[in-house]
């Protein structure tokens, strides 16, 4: 029998969620965890966050709303009553990066499915299983966790895991937008700037700025991982588009859509086109995370990351397999 | 009386920090803490900065504050009994699984949320009580009027950093430097260090510190950017921060200089005791203590400027391989 595994996104404001396609998407999560002011932020706007809802699950998706990264106590009030616009419009979970705020869903809305983002911190099976405890259903690990972590964690606790496996992932997250410092000189004022597709860079190193927080500037890509990853049990999905395109979510979601129908057919196809897609979209190449347990900027496969990353980039030895079991313990 | 927490990356720091006046001290085992090894602490020499504090009247704690691997876990149980055993009067910790685990095991030990744990609300702080927190470590970015609020509505004690780096992003939710460096190095106890990883207790490459150019596409638009990052002295709110009643005024730095660390204790040492002799309502002059804080901090940042430059330049070299330490 076939498996199933649900494929899901990031979706922040209205606008975002009218101009994508979600076909490739089993589920979507409402709602940008980094800033208030972003441009119509779900979280910030519940009539649109009730209309999102009901858009996402009208064509037959799961509807998640996830919440702040980092709230302080003035968040929380918003955050309450954006809980409770979830709980009337049906969302089918809600996702917290907060242990503040996982007490409060746990309290206030017992009943409501919790998915545990990955910024909550997540590294132990221990951490996992007090979690548990406050009603999480599901976990993203911390992203600095390798795979051999993750699957620990999946057998002591018992519930599914939820890995990132296209996009930029969170490398920090602040509560200072230091683009608000660029505004007159630029002439592009706040929501706009985070908008920009902004890398600061230096040397090879690269990090996607978001004004309140940057992101891996390589995207992370476990493509050809998948059948490992399906093997190991996983699924559930995340393309990580929350700051790209309509044309990125649909395009790299389509990709993921049919490699991973393949992998959980038991098949191993790699299409060529697939790496075409990939490559046109990453700006500055790909990565695989932590997920091997070596530098999280680093790429790790049968594709060498130069291939991956396309014509007239910069490249970086290949690292086999076989190099990275050694590594891990 | 408020607590005056200082630290030690060595045992001529614990005894520089203790006869300068620290009401505690805290040390890192080595492996298990938010800094490099080299300023962590075997089990003997743990065991003797224990025997130095409490003969000054000191308590001491040892910062188990990474976020390790599940199976790290069993370890870590062997060495706080082991340094509980020896005396070690509370712990720092960060991973919410692993507070779980020792408060089951040792429930009479005083556990804090280290900085790293990034407790940022009234609720936060309510869920670390519930998994057996006693003290929080309030995040550098929360204002007076956020940590009045907790102390007014929690009953846990509040630890404020007043001597520490004001970071660009939150502790605890930062992965630049791991991103660009991560060099796995298993140490003679079988603990990985994780070279690279300040949340699993390697050092930080500071890679945030690097200068930085900004791009729009493949179009710069800035040639020099740097992202916030400022070591910092409090000062004009310690007076508020003693009347406001939290516990613990805590000063990090295990890798600055043992006299340095010595002239930052015995700064906040005399501050505190004129401040508490000083009566209630009238006028407390700051200025002179400016004064004696401007002969301090130069030296504080020349520290901290090698420091950087020399963890960024490290940052930059390729990883081989695993290797023992």
């Amino acid at each position: 029998m076939t498996r199933s595994f649900e494929l899901n996104t990031t979706i922040s404001n209205l606008r975002d969620l009218k101009a994508s396609d979600l076909s490739p998407y089993d589920a979507i999560y409402l709602g940008n965890i980094t800033c208030r002011l972003y441009e119509a932020n779900l979280l910030e706007h519940l009539d649109d966050l009730r209309e999102a809802i009901a858009a996402v699950k009208v064509q037959g998706k799961r509807a998640y709303v996830t919440s702040y990264a980092a709230p302080r106590n003035d968040f929380l009030p918003k955050l309450r009553k954006a809980l409770a616009v979830a709980v009337e419009a049906g969302a089918d979970a809600v996702e917290v990066h907060n242990l503040g705020v996982l007490k409060i869903v746990h309290e206030t809305h017992p009943g409501l499915p919790v998915h545990i983002g990955g910024l909550a911190n997540v590294y132990t099976d221990a951490g996992a299983e007090v979690l548990k405890r406050f009603g999480a259903m599901r976990i993203t690990p911390n992203y600095e966790l390798s795979l051999e972590e993750i699957g620990q964690i999946q057998r002591q606790v018992g519930l599914p895991m939820e890995l990132l496996v296209h996009g930029k992932m969170p490398l920090g997250i602040s509560d200072h937008c230091f683009l608000l410092d660029y505004e007159e000189a630029w002439g592009v004022k706040c929501p706009d700037l985070c908008q920009q597709d902004l890398f600061l860079k230096q040397g090879d190193w690269a990090m996607k700025s978001i004004g309140k927080g940057v992101l891996s500037g390589r995207d992370v890509c476990m493509l050809e991982h998948l059948p490992q990853l399906v093997a190991e049990g996983r699924d559930c999905f995340r393309i990580e588009a929350v700051s790209e395109s309509p044309a990125y979510r649909l395009e790299v979601g389509r990709v993921y859509r049919e490699a991973l129908k393949q992998a959980v057919a038991g098949m191993n196809g790699m299409e060529e086109g697939w790496w075409n897609t990939l490559r046109n979209h990453a700006r500055v190449g790909l990565c695989n995370g932590f997920y091997f347990g070596g530098s999280g900027m680093e790429y790790l496969g049968a594709r060498r990351w130069a291939e991956a990353s396309g014509p007239g980039r910069p490249g970086t030895d290949l690292l086999q397999l076989s190099q990275v079991k050694g590594v891990i313990r | 009386m408020i607590e005056l927490l200082a630290p030690a990356g060595n045992l001529e720091m614990v005894a520089e920090a203790v006869g300068n006046g620290a009401n505690a001290i805290y040390v890192g085992p080595r492996g298990w803490s938010r800094r490099r090894d080299a300023f962590e602490m075997d089990d003997a020499a743990v065991r003797d900065s224990i025997r130095i504090a409490h003969d000054g009247g000191a308590k001491l704690r040892v910062a188990f504050n990474t976020n390790m691997q599940s199976r790290e876990i069993p370890d870590l149980l062997r060495r706080m009994e082991t340094l509980v055993g020896y005396g070690a009067d509370g712990a720092i910790m960060t991973d919410v699984g692993a507070i779980a685990v020792v408060h089951r095991h040792f429930p009479e030990l005083t556990i804090h949320a280290s900085i790293g744990a990034n407790i940022l609300n009234n609720a936060d702080v309510a869920f670390y009580r519930e998994i057996g927190v006693s003290q929080v470590v309030a995040d550098t970015k929360l204002t007076l009027r956020e940590l009045a609020s907790r102390k007014e509505q929690l009953d846990v004690g509040i630890e404020i950093l007043i001597h520490a780096n004001y970071c660009y992003t939150y502790l605890g939710k930062c992965w630049m430097s791991p991103y660009h460096r991560l060099e796995r190095t298993i140490d003679d106890g079988g603990k990985d260090l994780f070279k690279g990883s300040p949340n699993r207790g390697g050092l930080d490459y500071r890679v945030c510190l690097e200068d930085w150019q900004l791009y729009s596409g493949d179009t710069k638009w800035e040639d020099h950017v740097a992202l916030k990052n400022d070591a910092f002295f409090l000062l004009d709110d310690v007076p508020h921060l003693i009347d406001l009643g939290v516990h613990c005024l805590k000063i990090q730095g295990r890798e600055y200089a043992v006299s340095l660390v010595g002239a930052i204790v015995k700064f906040y040492r005399d501050l505190i005791d004129t401040y508490e002799a000083h009566p209630k309502g009238e006028r407390f002059d700051l200025v002179p203590w400016k004064g004696r804080l401007a002969a301090i901090q130069p030296g504080r940042d020349a520290q901290r400027s090698r420091g950087t430059q020399a963890l960024l330049a490290e940052g930059r070299i390729p990883v081989a391989a695993i290797r023992r330490h």
